[in-house]
């Protein structure tokens, strides 16, 4: 059916709003990158729009030295693989029990679950409970009280529920135990719904500088994320930066820096996203089914 | 009979071994991380002190909720946080049912799928990368937007340093990171729309405009009604993350909300037993918040349990 006039009016102005809408999305990550690349002139002349002028890589060679900023980056990795590994492990394990029909009290103990969703202990006693514990200025701050989401311990559980009996039954009549059954059957057919549940653990634990602000107090302990939150509402660590005794260095202006440090931050995510994207979409869609 | 009965529970029992020993450290952390802080709450009713510990510190009634009452500017924050987060759900639950519609009606896939990658995206940014984003851009004296409003009048709008202004930017730096990504959820409902529908609407003879207003919005009204109550539900929680990096000493009387509030006094000003106090409001009135939601969703068949 060919479409009329006002159809065809009615989708180009759709897809011009919607043109407009991502546009929205790039234009400001394409300034950001306008200003890390271009020189101190053109930033300071206000002339960087979308596109670098006067191309300089300086402002990230002043990030990079001095060895701080890299030391953060590798601290971000370290935070965010084995933070990821231990909450991907250990939610599964609160799934895979509260998935099996022969274990104990699956109710009782996905309700005292899912109650801690709706309410918490909040910052401060859990601030308590982490100091009692002796965790303060230790990883194990931040990967411990985060764990298990229960939002993402929901989701595996419906997947696994998903699965057909038949499926367990012939298993255990091939003489699998419940860990031969869970490795050698159960998780080469979860792969995609743990490859979102690990999307959103790492996101989570990439992005994460709260956790980093309350616990972690040495600064060669803290992460990118905050270095990056510190440069941002403090001028006094930008010019830390600028001030390196180098004889005969142009200035950079600390816009250009604190760009460069947002760039080197969400370089990653922005390498990983587009093979990820096929995921995410299929992860949304399964937590929004009820289980 | 017993014998029986017992021989069998005796044999799920050792089968559910592995799974016992996997579950134990759950339980753990669900106890150690979850619960115990709830316990923790108790010294909102005390005077805490490192010293003492939690059991020693002394009781003191309802002071520190009396303090609140009392305190104008605790007042203050407790109506910043209700009206930034009523003000986010009221401005910024459209624009994902927008996106989702408009979606709806591309026909190339090409470009559907691009738009689609481009709006998802901010979503995986961290809110730290949204607030630098959002303050280069509005910055007074360095911002693209000043820059480009210093061409047409003489001076600079502060945008990060006008309560007004501010509001509008916590909004709709919101709106930016997560419109699109919220969007999902409607795409998805719309998929189960009928799609002889839509056909039979046309042999009748109606319009665009009419088929989505009779029948693609009816088709994924349970979706918006079931996000609407429970984004109700959820007005107590205002991101710690989303106002603190944009928040400034200028605007600290408007930008200032409890989850920040209890950060600066509980952990840098070590007032534990007051911020608690504030904590235990917080979550108190979050859980009935959420509780009545689920109640209202129910009467609607849509519920979250």
């Amino acid at each position: 059916m060919k479409p009329t006039k006002g159809e065809q009016l009615f989708y180009f102005l759709n897809e011009s709003i919607l043109l407009l809408a991502a546009l929205s999305c790039l234009f400001p990550l394409l300034h950001v990158i306008a200003l890390a690349f271009s020189d101190f002139d053109a930033v300071m002349s206000g002339l960087v729009t979308l596109w670098p002028r006067g191309w300089s890589t300086e402002a990230f060679r002043l990030l990079l030295e001095g060895g701080r900023v890299p030391r953060a980056l590798l601290n971000n990795v370290i935070i965010t693989v084995v933070g990821l590994v231990l909450s991907l492990v250990f939610t599964t394990a609160a799934a895979y029990p509260l998935a099996r029909k022969r274990f104990y009290a699956r109710r009782f103990f996905t309700l005292a679950f899912v109650f801690t969703m709706l309410f918490n202990g909040g910052l401060i006693p859990t601030y308590l409970v982490v100091n009692s514990l002796d965790l303060l200025n230790s990883y194990w701050a931040l990967w411990l009280p985060g764990l298990i989401s229960t939002f993402n311990m929901l989701i595996i559980r419906t997947f696994f529920l998903s699965l057909p009996d038949e499926l367990f039954d012939s298993a255990e009549i091939d003489g699998c135990g419940e860990l031969r059954t869970l490795f050698h059957i159960v998780l080469p057919l979860s792969i995609p719904v743990f490859a979102t549940i690990a999307l959103f653990y790492g996101v989570g634990y990439w992005n994460n500088f709260v956790s980093v602000l309350i616990y972690i107090n040495k600064t060669e302990m803290q992460n990118l994320t905050l270095l990056v939150q510190q440069m941002i509402q403090s001028q006094s660590i930008l010019e830390g930066l600028n001030n390196a005794p180098d004889a005969g260095q142009t200035p950079m202006t600390p816009e250009s820096i604190r760009a460069a440090g947002i760039l080197v931050l969400v370089a990653p995510m922005l390498v990983v996203y587009p093979f990820l994207q096929k995921y995410f979409v299929k992860g949304v869609m399964i937590g929004s089914i009820k289980g | 009979m017993h014998a029986l009965r017992a021989t069998r529970s005796w044999a799920r029992f050792k089968r559910n071994i592995p799974l016992l020993a996997m579950f134990i450290p759950v339980v753990a952390f669900y106890l150690i991380f979850r619960y115990a802080p709830m316990f923790g709450y108790i010294i909102a009713f005390k005077q805490y002190t490192f010293a003492n510990g939690v059991f020693g510190s002394p009781w003191v009634g309802l002071k520190w909720f009396e303090l609140i009452v009392n305190d104008p500017f605790t007042l203050k924050i407790i109506w910043n946080t209700f009206f930034l987060s009523l003000l986010n759900i009221v401005v910024g639950f459209p624009f994902p049912i927008l996106i989702a519609l408009m979606l709806n009606e591309v026909r190339n896939m090409l470009f559907k799928k691009s738009v689609q990658t481009l709006v998802y995206l901010p979503h995986f940014f961290s809110w730290v990368i949204i607030g630098g984003i959002f303050i280069t851009l509005f910055s007074q004296e360095s911002g693209i937007v000043n820059k480009i409003i210093t061409l047409f009048r003489d001076e600079p709008v502060p945008f990060l340093y006008q309560a007004n202004t501010w509001i509008s930017i916590y909004v709709g730096s919101g709106i930016w990171k997560e419109a699109g990504f919220s969007a999902i959820i409607y795409l998805a409902a719309l998929t189960s729309i009928d799609p002889t529908l839509y056909e039979a609407a046309s042999v009748d003879g109606a319009g665009k405009f009419r088929k989505i207003w009779h029948i693609t919005l009816p088709g994924i009204r349970p979706t918006i009604f079931l996000l609407l109550i429970l984004s109700m539900g959820n007005i107590m929680e205002v991101g710690f993350d989303h106002v603190y990096v944009l928040q400034n000493n200028v605007v600290y009387s408007s930008s200032e909300v409890l989850s920040t509030y209890i950060y600066k006094i509980g952990l840098l000003g070590a007032q534990f037993s007051r911020s608690t106090a504030l904590g235990l409001f917080e979550a108190l009135v979050g859980f009935i918040l959420v509780v009545t939601a689920n109640r209202v969703a129910r009467r609607f068949n849509q519920s979250l349990w």
